[in-house]
């Protein structure tokens, strides 16, 4: 793997940022949006649950760890759709660049983005809301390490569908996860859920994540065996998401769908 | 008395019974095609002739059905990314992205195909086409002709020993079209590099190009110098061969 390639992706990718305002309803509007609505609901929550109710935090937790896995996703499917808006595909599918470099480009501007995500969100929930999500301490760091890799899998999910479709594929970039969220229980636990769902909520990883995210909100010590669920199913999706990728890749190569793009 | 036997370097480019079926038509169907190193070989045919899915095979971007083609030694798909190295690509037809100034451009591609000297490429073939002043432009503020150059620059920054081209002047006004052509000219001339393009331009392909290879239906239907393939088909020139087979292709 060429590092000098991966951060030729990933500079490629900040001035896109840089130049498109519309990008930035991604990184900023969105998180804006979320802390103020979920925050806001919280309060009302807890003003009609009376003193003691943890509504305002486990809201506030659930969208900010939420646009962990949004912002990922996002960073890894809008890089490749760029390319094919910008009629830029057929350009790196004739250099050197492999499939990896592309990928860890888009994944590397994708932390970037991710830090200024969910920074805002973050701040905006302190200033607004008093609520500091470090408050879950270092338990935090493995949280996110799952969801970011859960956000990087279904981002070449999308990927591998827009190969394989073209940009019809293109909604679900933000409509997969619009599933994922309340499947999730991201803001509530999985047992509030009709009955029929809750099966299809616990095979989900970031279903385990949450939960683990609303102990440690409650005071007590993370979960690691809760956690571990998650991070193996947040393997095996990931792995799925590798191998589905590069059988569509296959599939665009051997049915010359290139012609889409040029 | 011994003879002396002068071997010839091997191709640059070398491909083998090259098959690629689109649901129910048949792009190409059996093509067999070498460029040597330094050679100057312009692929030529009517549209639909299967010039385009030709070139995507040999660039790795289309998987043939059937065949194979190597690249500086390097086999496809498993070497594609070394094969990319030894390779430059432009068509005429590929716009620049928007959000990148000239420069960036060029520089994003310098890196992807890992130039020496990136800034000192991206200046010495700015200069070459005489775009210099293009370079702090955006890749959306560029005429036809203008793009066209720039994505020759880009193509050619790493000293590919092969450089593809698709309808490379395609469109362009004949002064543009004339410093296409003497850019390359000279690049050639000056590196080495060995040519391949399509176009429809039958007076230009004669000057660039010392060997013509004209495809049809997805068949080489004929390979050698101009006039030999004017020759074979009893047509005076290139543009009489093309309109032949293109009358051909349409009964």
């Amino acid at each position: 793997m060429s590092w000098r390639r991966v951060k030729a992706v990933a500079r490629r990718h900040m001035y896109v940022l840089q130049r498109k305002p519309q990008r930035w309803f991604d990184v900023v509007l969105w998180p804006v949006v979320d802390a103020l609505l979920f925050g806001s609901i919280g309060v009302y929550l807890a003003r009609q649950a009376g003193p003691g109710s943890q509504g305002v935090a486990v809201l506030l937790s659930g969208i900010l760890l939420f646009h962990v896995v949004f912002q990922s996703e996002i960073s890894v499917a809008t890089g490749f759709m760029e390319e094919t808006w910008s009629r830029n595909l057929l350009n790196l599918l004739v250099t050197p660049l492999r499939e990896v470099e592309y990928v860890a480009g888009t994944v590397l501007f994708g932390l970037a983005k991710l830090a200024l995500g969910v920074g805002v969100v973050g701040t905006m929930a302190f200033v607004l809301f008093a609520f500091n999500i470090t408050d879950i301490g270092l338990a935090l760091v493995p949280i996110i390490a799952v969801l970011l890799v859960v956000g990087w899998s279904v981002g070449l999910i999308v990927v591998g569908l827009i190969l394989r479709v073209g940009q019809g594929a293109e909604i679900l970039a933000w409509g997969l996860l619009a599933f994922v969220l309340p499947l999730s229980g991201a803001f509530y636990p999985v047992d509030v859920m009709p009955a029929g769902l809750q099966y299809v909520a616990r095979v989900l990883p970031t279903t385990h994540v949450f939960a683990a995210a609303r102990v440690v909100l409650s005071g007590r010590a993370l979960p690691w065996g809760q956690l571990g669920w998650a991070a193996l199913g947040t393997g095996v999706l990931a792995v799925l998401s590798v191998v589905y990728v590069t059988r569509m890749l296959s599939a665009f190569r051997a049915r010359g769908f290139i012609s889409r793009y040029t | 008395m011994l003879a002396v036997v002068r071997e010839l370097p091997p191709p640059v480019l070398r491909a083998r019974g090259l098959v690629k079926r689109y649901k129910r038509v048949q792009a190409v169907n059996g093509v067999d095609l070498s460029v040597g190193a330094g050679e100057r070989v312009a692929l030529l045919g009517p549209n639909g002739a299967g010039k385009t899915t030709t070139l995507l095979m040999m660039l790795g971007v289309v998987t043939p059905d059937e065949g194979w083609v190597e690249i500086g030694g390097h086999r496809l798909p498993g070497a594609r990314s070394q094969a990319a190295t030894e390779v430059g690509f432009a068509a005429g037809y590929l716009p620049l992205p928007e959000a990148l100034r000239v420069r960036e451009f060029l520089h994003l591609f310098g890196e992807l195909y890992g130039s020496a000297d990136t800034d000192g490429a991206i200046e010495r073939g700015l200069a070459r086409f005489r775009i210099e002043h293009l370079a702090e432009a955006m890749g959306n503020e560029l005429s036809s002709g203008q793009r066209t150059l720039v994505g020759i620059v880009k193509a050619t920054m790493h000293h590919p020993r092969l450089l593809i081209l698709d309808e490379p002047t395609a469109s362009l006004d004949p002064d543009v079209a004339k410093r296409v052509r003497t850019g390359i000219e000279d690049l050639c001339a000056e590196e080495g590099t060995a040519l391949l393009v399509t176009s429809h331009n039958m007076i230009e392909v004669e000057r660039l190009c010392e060997r013509i290879v004209f495809i049809s239906a997805g068949q080489v239907v004929a390979d050698g110098t101009a006039a030999d393939v004017a020759a074979r088909f009893g047509r005076d020139d290139l543009e009489g061969v093309f309109l032949h087979l293109a009358e051909e292709g349409e009964r």
